[in-house]
């Protein structure tokens, strides 16, 4: 990648304490991190080294207990409730383990949660047919297989053109087949639409399809690998 | 304390929003109950004790005469047991510092026998001393409204001589409890009083000596009551004896008897309702609880504990609610019923009212709480009970969802995402809706009652007093007069028109149900004293035929058309048999009412008399009022304006603590059922809510999506609410409709207003509290868990 170039997020010194009643837990700590446009990041780490925390970061979802996190020229650290909602809606697609879509709403409708929120939307069939979902645009999730849903979360998340995808172990609930369709989907969003696209996952082969690969454990990032050749996903397997 | 025990205490801890509220409209119901009940048991409890005290008759008669050597002929009487001979007559008094008249009753005290039955309860100084003294008691309630004491005098009028009387004391009597002119609704004892003068000199007064127009007598046990009053009829009869009546009839004891009925009918019907609503509400929350808590419920039975082990433990959040609900309910209800019993003993005159709680019936309430609740949350114990583990530990499946009928009919472009969310959302649990709607539905509906009860009194008093009843006073002769005693009233000062009326006793009979009334014989073409139809409109005498105010009409089983009979209990007695030929509409006593021509012809009389309705010139009140106490034959006096002051007065102050109390329990049933609903929603729902929140809604649009379900329900409830409230207050008004006084059902779009917007206001409070906790979602948690 061109490290020359300015930096989507600016990240340093990142640090997130949880403290729960007497124990304190540090699950990020000092983090230094610069993320570009059209990258795919992987962040691979053992439950509880901190990566969850850093997404949630990133997507605006908490906030640190200090250190720097800007998006762009916009400071995140210190954001109040409201400018953070603002940026998930401008700025992030999420894409989580477990589809999170709303039951009561069909496909299209999903989406449309979305497009009704956003400046520029994408058309809903274009989201969906970049998908390959045309045919299930009036199916409620309860009446689709998990790789549908999830392509149908995917679907939601671009259809608002995002800068930043974030996923959430996209295909920690999917059988290896349909977990590589979904990881296909979310390379083409990467390739295609040029969107920085990070994913969380304890799944270490999926390394093989990032930009850059970054190691978290403990809260800190104990390695950032970049691929020189990146593999693809067809080729995956776990 | 036992593991699953503990863990009630914190489910409840944490569900202390819902296990409030769904308490708190559970306590509303108890409270009635318990109020209601404990006030049944204080006011008969007191009642007998205080008859049985002062050994209250059981039957009476009122005559025109008899010797007083009839009276060992009375105590022979077959099925007697004690029988009291006594002097009755009118009194009017001119007070010092008040220029109307007042009247009264007043009655002989025995003065070389002693008193058998009705004994006063002396309060201050003594009894009246034998012999030829204008001692007299004072009924208490008349004293303490003019602050009468011992040794206070006054002067009154008796049968046409001004005497100057004595205050020797101050009493209560068991036949005034209710201390009324007999017939009116509501005490004023500023202007009718009771009093007790010693035999002698009383029967002097009256130009009774050695004579009695009064009997009272208890029925020997064993004996039978209609028999004997049959025999003192008999008895009576050549001496102008009117129809014996018995202690049901009797006026003071009718009034305590209905209202404790009213009581009873309080004491079922609120608590049925609220009883409903709270049971399905814990039904809701347990459900929900249940389904949350699957995973847990399968790890119990892992360890090995029993169905009947896990039932126990969600029974027992039931029965925690009912707790909790009955010390709030129990609590408050005893000290409504405490307030109202210093309401009661404004008009209920005891010796002492002691407000005593009612623990049966306390019991009672809790008993049919808990196993309301226990009914309402038995499905769900049940869906838990028999959940095998293994299924428990998967979640539960995902929810299924289907195109909503309003879609269905191509409606759907009207609705947005959120609207379709609630629409479908409301469709795949019809149950919970319609009961959250049934629970909107009965809050909106009590909200209704205050409202017309306000608007019932003012209409009742716009009709009785500004639409039929004219005149501005009513005096009555001591005994009918001529047409001459009616040119004399006529002629009173300020007096700018007179129509007379004449008022006859009579018994009333259909079949085997009979009254016994007063008939009234009005002129047909009456200005004054107008007998009106429900619309208010005037309803013409008939030239043959009787007039009945409805509710004498439905206690004897008559329809217009019907046949009756009239039993005049005065002059010849004679009888007629007639037909009714319409009801009138009127909200105090019952009357019946003929043409006065065709009155006085059954009576075999000319121009009798019994009294005027008269229009009395505003700007000479006081001429009136003095010329009026100046008068012999004027045996009482009601003035227009004074007797709507005083009710307005007494049910102004009644109002304001029932209107509270209605609005309080509508407010808190409307709170708790929207917040219940809420946060069975919000919980149900909180990962939808939160991934809403993560993709970028705002919290405000995260709650309209949340509160679009329950806005469809409230407004889908109201027009719901507001027919039923119609109904219920009908049913409220039809329960507490007695002889005496009933309240007219009038719906105003005032009364409407305040309702929607009592149910407005609550539902807008509980959805703000919901409204916080989803500024408060936990964005982080609810995405990693599957729901």
């Amino acid at each position: 990648m061109t490290p020359d170039r300015q930096p989507l997020f600016h990240v340093r010194g990142l640090t997130k304490i949880y403290s729960g009643g007497e124990v304190e837990v540090r699950a990020l700590d000092g983090v230094d991190l610069d993320l570009y446009e059209g990258e795919l990041i992987v962040l691979l780490g053992a439950s509880g080294s901190g990566k969850s925390t850093l997404l949630n970061l990133l997507g605006g979802l908490d906030t640190p207990t200090s250190g720097e996190l800007k998006y762009r020229e916009e400071e995140l650290a210190d954001a109040d409730a409201a400018t953070l909602t603002r940026f998930r809606r401008d700025v992030v697609g999420f894409i989580f383990q477990f589809y999170n879509l709303i039951p009561s709403l069909t496909a299209r409708e999903n989406i449309a949660l979305i497009t009704e929120l956003a400046e520029d939307p994408m058309p809903i069939d274009e989201a969906l047919d970049l998908m390959g979902l045309g045919d299930r645009a009036d199916h409620f999730p309860s009446q689709m297989s998990g790789g549908q849903q999830q392509r149908v979360a995917i679907a939601r998340a671009i259809a608002k053109r995002p800068e930043v995808l974030l996923c959430d172990e996209p295909t920690g609930a999917l059988d290896v087949q349909t977990g590589i369709a979904v990881l296909e989907a979310i390379e083409q969003v990467n390739r295609e639409l040029g969107t920085l696209v990070v994913i969380i996952t304890h799944n270490a082969s999926i390394a093989d399809i990032a930009h850059r690969v970054i190691h978290l454990s403990d809260g800190r990032i104990t390695e950032i690998r970049e691929n020189e050749e990146r593999g693809s996903v067809k080729s995956l397997r776990w | 304390m036992h593991p699953l025990d503990l863990k009630l205490l914190r489910d409840l801890g944490t569900m202390k929003g819902q296990v409030i509220a769904v308490a708190l409209v559970m306590a509303c119901g108890l409270a009635v109950m318990v109020m209601a009940l404990s006030l049944v048991v204080s006011l008969e409890g007191t009642r007998d004790s205080y008859y049985r005290a002062q050994r209250f008759a059981e039957v009476f008669a009122e005559l025109k005469r008899a010797p007083n050597s009839l009276r060992a002929r009375l105590a022979e009487l077959p099925g007697i047991a004690s029988v009291d001979t006594r002097v009755r007559g009118a009194l009017t008094l001119d007070l010092t510092g008040m220029s109307e008249p007042a009247d009264g009753t007043i009655f002989s005290l025995p003065d070389n026998r002693p008193q058998q039955l009705n004994l006063l309860h002396l309060r201050k100084g003594r009894l009246p001393e034998a012999g030829d003294h204008n001692e007299v008691v004072v009924g208490e309630g008349f004293a303490k409204a003019h602050g009468f004491e011992p040794g206070h005098e006054l002067d009154a009028t008796i049968y046409g001589a001004r005497e100057r009387l004595r205050i020797v004391g101050t009493a209560l009597s068991p036949e005034f409890i209710y201390e009324t002119r007999p017939g009116d609704a509501l005490p004023d004892p500023r202007r009718f009083g009771v009093f007790w003068m010693n035999e002698r000199r009383l029967a002097a007064a009256l130009d009774l000596d050695g004579a009695f127009n009064s009997v009272a007598a208890t029925v020997a046990p064993g004996a039978n009551r209609r028999e004997l009053m049959a025999r003192i009829d008999t008895l009576l009869e050549p001496y102008g004896g009117q129809v014996a009546y018995d202690r049901e009839n009797q006026f003071s004891a009718k009034q305590l008897h209905d209202e404790i009925t009213t009581l009873r009918g309080f004491a079922m019907a609120f608590p049925t309702i609220f009883l409903s609503v709270a049971a399905f509400m814990t039904s809701a929350a347990l459900t929900r609880l249940i389904r949350l808590q699957r995973e847990q419920i399968a790890q119990l039975k892992a360890l090995g504990y029993g169905s009947a082990a896990i039932g126990g433990h969600y029974l027992k959040f039931a029965l925690a609610i009912v707790g909790i609900g009955a010390v709030v309910g129990g609590g408050f209800g005893l000290w409504l019923g405490q307030a109202m019993t210093v309401v009661y003993r404004r008009f209920f005159l005891f010796p002492e009212l002691h407000f005593h709680p009612d623990w049966a019936s306390a019991a009672v309430g809790l008993l049919a709480a808990a196993g309301v609740s226990l009914l309402g949350v038995s499905g769900a114990v049940w869906q838990a009970v028999k959940l095998p583990p293994a299924e428990a530990m998967r979640p539960e499946p995902p929810a299924e969802f289907r195109r909503s009928w309003i879609e269905r009919l191509g409606l759907h472009r009207l609705a947005s995402p959120s609207m379709r969310m609630a629409l479908r959302n409301l469709q795949r649990k019809p149950w919970q809706a319609f009961f959250t709607l049934l629970g909107l539905a009965l809050a909106t509906s009590i909200t209704i009652i205050p409202g017309a009860m306000r608007d019932g009194i003012a209409y009742l008093m716009d009709f009785q007093w500004t639409q039929a009843q004219r005149q501005g006073a009513t005096v009555s002769f001591i005994e009918p007069g001529s047409a001459a005693a009616l040119g004399a009233v006529g002629r009173l000062p300020g007096v700018m028109g007179a129509e007379a009326f004449r008022a006859v006793p009579a018994r009333l009979r259909n079949g085997h149900r009979e009254r016994r009334v007063s008939v009234t014989g009005l002129p047909r073409e009456s200005r004054l004293n107008r007998l009106l139809d429900e619309r208010g409109r005037a309803v013409a005498m008939p030239l043959h035929g009787l007039l009945l105010s409805a509710k004498l009409a439905e206690v004897l089983g008559l329809d217009a058309g019907d046949p009756v009979r009239i039993e005049v209990q005065e002059g010849r007695r004679p009888v007629l048999d007639t037909v009714v030929a319409g009801t009138i509409t009127d909200f105090s006593g019952i009357g019946a009412y003929m043409d006065i021509d065709s009155l006085r012809r059954l009576m075999r009389e000319g121009g009798t008399v019994s009294g005027a309705h008269l229009a009395v010139d505003a700007a000479r009140w006081e001429e009136f009022h003095a010329q009026v106490k100046a008068s012999p034959r004027i045996g009482s006096v009601m003035l227009t304006a004074k007797l709507r002051e005083s009710f307005q007065k007494t049910t102004g102050e009644m109002m304001g603590t029932m209107q509270a109390v209605y609005f309080g329990f509508a407010m808190v049933v409307a709170f708790g059922v929207v917040y219940n609903g809420a946060r069975i929603a919000l919980s149900e729902r909180q990962r939808d809510l939160a991934t809403l929140r993560v993709i970028g809604f705002q919290p405000r649009e995260v709650a309209a999506v949340l509160i679009g379900e329950l806005l469809v329900l409230t407004l889908l409830a109201i027009p719901v609410g507001l027919w039923m409230g119609g109904h219920l207050t009908r049913w409220m008004i039809e329960m507490s409709s007695t002889e005496t006084v009933r309240l007219p059902l009038v719906l105003t779009s005032r009364t409407y207003v305040t309702a929607v917007l009592v149910i407005l206001v609550s539902s807008a409070l509980s959805f703000a509290v919901v409204s916080r906790r989803i500024h408060r979602l936990n964005l982080l948690d609810v995405l990693k868990a599957r729901d």
